[in-house]
């Protein structure tokens, strides 16, 4: 459970504490992390635990209320230009065409460039949506418009990808098919993920480590020793099927509040 | 068109009942004139020429009332969406001012400004002030937080943020404002012209009631409600353009 402290990180949390009150109840509770560079680690937990505001906390959309969080050794002070997100929601522009979506994070600072344009173009036909691309958010689907904003967030190479539970709302299947283009697109330029997720399956398949939270602490700390890449028969293997069931039996631990942090 | 057939029956019907009740009705002329006189008073006003200054006239109060009252109401619509702390401060004055019955300023107006044209203008700027202020401020007020929470996350700043995502998602509620107002700019134009106008169709209709000229107010109502249906479309057009560009599909 300690392996991570042997590489050096990449995103250090460091004691971070956020309250939406000064005097209200800690939602996210003096929790240490560290994610090295390059690595997928997941938050898992119940609605309610606080992994959205800690994901949150290491975009910089929220500053700690006690704590640090670093990136690449700087200390965090606002939201990060190193890092992408991707929301619940696709979040995406209406009136924007997909390419033009995947662009936003570009022309907000400066005019596109042809090379940005080949890049999103690129980036959209690795999510498979070449033949999309002129395409308005109305006239794809669901997980179509999932992949046009994973593929936003990717747009700029940024050094962390932060994603909330991003493909919740998408049939399994889709669900699936998601999470080998994301961990394809990670794995091409190193990219470091920290994944909010209450799905068990979901965060073992994509996590080097998985971290439970209940009442914002990290109740527990798994690394799923799966080989790299992931396949999709991996989900039928034991040791995939034994990680799950760890979880959920320190999910529901975590419930009854009958155990100890162990992290 | 053919969906259009039965609303023009219809109009037909209800001309060719009109005209039988005033041939057969023996109604008196001067309490209801029939369709034909009435279109005969238009034709001989268009044809003569007489017609012409008039429509131009409350054609024009009606474009500059519009014009600056939606871009006033649309400005302070931003400001004080953008502005919250100025929204407390300002909003019961503005409200205030609104439920002033802004026709009852009429008689003021042309102290402070004279005869003519110009307190006709600023009765319609007025009256069309309200809907675009009053969507703006709605309409950005109901952007997404989660997108505004994407603009912070991309680094964008306040003006960028607001150009290019809550007024651009504001833009339908902003546009149904501006319909609201076309149709309050025509009230505004004629009324403000019942006043203190001399030229313009108000105007007319008050220099044909002095001589009791029924067949020709019913003219002008037509050149008015014509007027009107044209600006209304012309504000839809421009609506479908806009938000072709800037909307779902």
């Amino acid at each position: 459970m300690s392996t991570e402290q042997s590489k050096p990180g990449f995103v250090t949390i460091e004691r971070a504490s956020y309250r939406y009150e000064a005097t209200g109840p800690a939602v996210v509770d003096a929790i240490d992390w560290t994610i090295p560079r390059g690595e997928v680690h997941c938050l898992l937990g119940r609605s309610g635990c606080g992994k959205t505001t800690l994901l949150k906390l290491a975009a910089g959309l929220l500053m700690p209320t006690a704590g640090m969080i670093r990136i690449g050794g700087e200390a965090l002070a606002g939201p990060s230009p190193r890092a992408g997100f991707v929301f619940q929601a696709p979040t995406l522009l209406d009136w924007l065409s997909a390419l033009d979506n995947v662009l936003l994070p570009i022309s907000l600072k400066r005019r596109p460039t042809i090379a940005d344009k080949d890049a999103a173009l690129d980036l959209l036909e690795r999510v498979g949506l070449a033949d999309f691309v002129m395409r308005r958010p109305a006239e794809l689907s669901g997980g179509q418009q999932s992949r046009v904003a994973v593929a936003r967030a990717l747009v700029g190479n940024p050094d962390l990808l932060l994603l909330d539970e991003p493909f919740a709302a998408l049939d399994a299947l889709t669900r699936k098919e998601l999470q080998d283009d994301l961990l394809r697109l990670c794995a091409l330029n190193g990219t470091t993920a920290l994944f909010v997720t209450h799905d068990i399956g979901e965060a073992v398949y994509l996590a080097d480590t998985v971290a439970m939270m209940a009442a914002g602490r990290v109740t527990q700390v798994r690394r799923i020793e799966l080989t790299r890449p992931r396949h999709r028969d991996m989900r039928y293997a034991p040791s995939f099927i034994t990680a799950c069931r760890a979880l959920r039996d320190a999910m529901d631990g975590a419930a009854t509040a009958s155990r100890r942090p162990a992290a | 068109m053919i969906a259009r057939l039965p609303s023009l029956l219809l109009l037909v019907a209800l001309l060719v009942g009109w005209e039988a009740w005033c041939r057969l009705g023996g109604l008196s002329a001067l309490i209801l004139p029939a369709p034909t006189s009435v279109l005969g008073t238009l034709w001989s006003e268009i044809a003569t020429g007489r017609l012409w200054p008039h429509l131009a006239m409350t054609a024009t109060e009606m474009l500059l009332g519009l014009g600056i009252g939606a871009v006033v109401g649309l400005g302070v619509g931003v400001l004080l969406a953008e502005f919250p702390a100025l929204s407390r401060l300002l909003r019961p004055y503005v409200l205030a001012s609104q439920l002033v019955p802004k026709l009852a300023l009429g008689p003021l107006f042309i102290i402070w400004f004279g005869f003519g044209m110009t307190p006709t203008v600023v009765i319609t700027a007025l009256i069309c002030f309200f809907p675009l202020m009053e969507n703006t401020l709605t309409g950005i007020g109901e952007v997404d937080p989660s997108r505004r929470e994407l603009f912070r996350m991309l680094g964008a700043g306040r003006l960028q943020t607001l150009l290019r995502l809550k007024l651009p998602a504001a833009l339908p509620v902003i546009m149904a404002g501006l319909r609201v107002a076309v149709v309050l700019a025509l009230v505004g134009a004629v009324v403000g012209e019942f006043i203190g106008g001399r030229i313009g169709l108000g105007a007319s209709i008050i220099a044909a009631q002095s001589v009791m000229d029924s067949s020709l107010i019913f003219a002008l109502f037509i050149v008015i409600t014509a007027l009107g249906m044209l600006l209304y479309e012309a504000v839809r057009l421009l609506e479908r353009r806009v938000l072709h560009r800037f909307s779902k599909g």
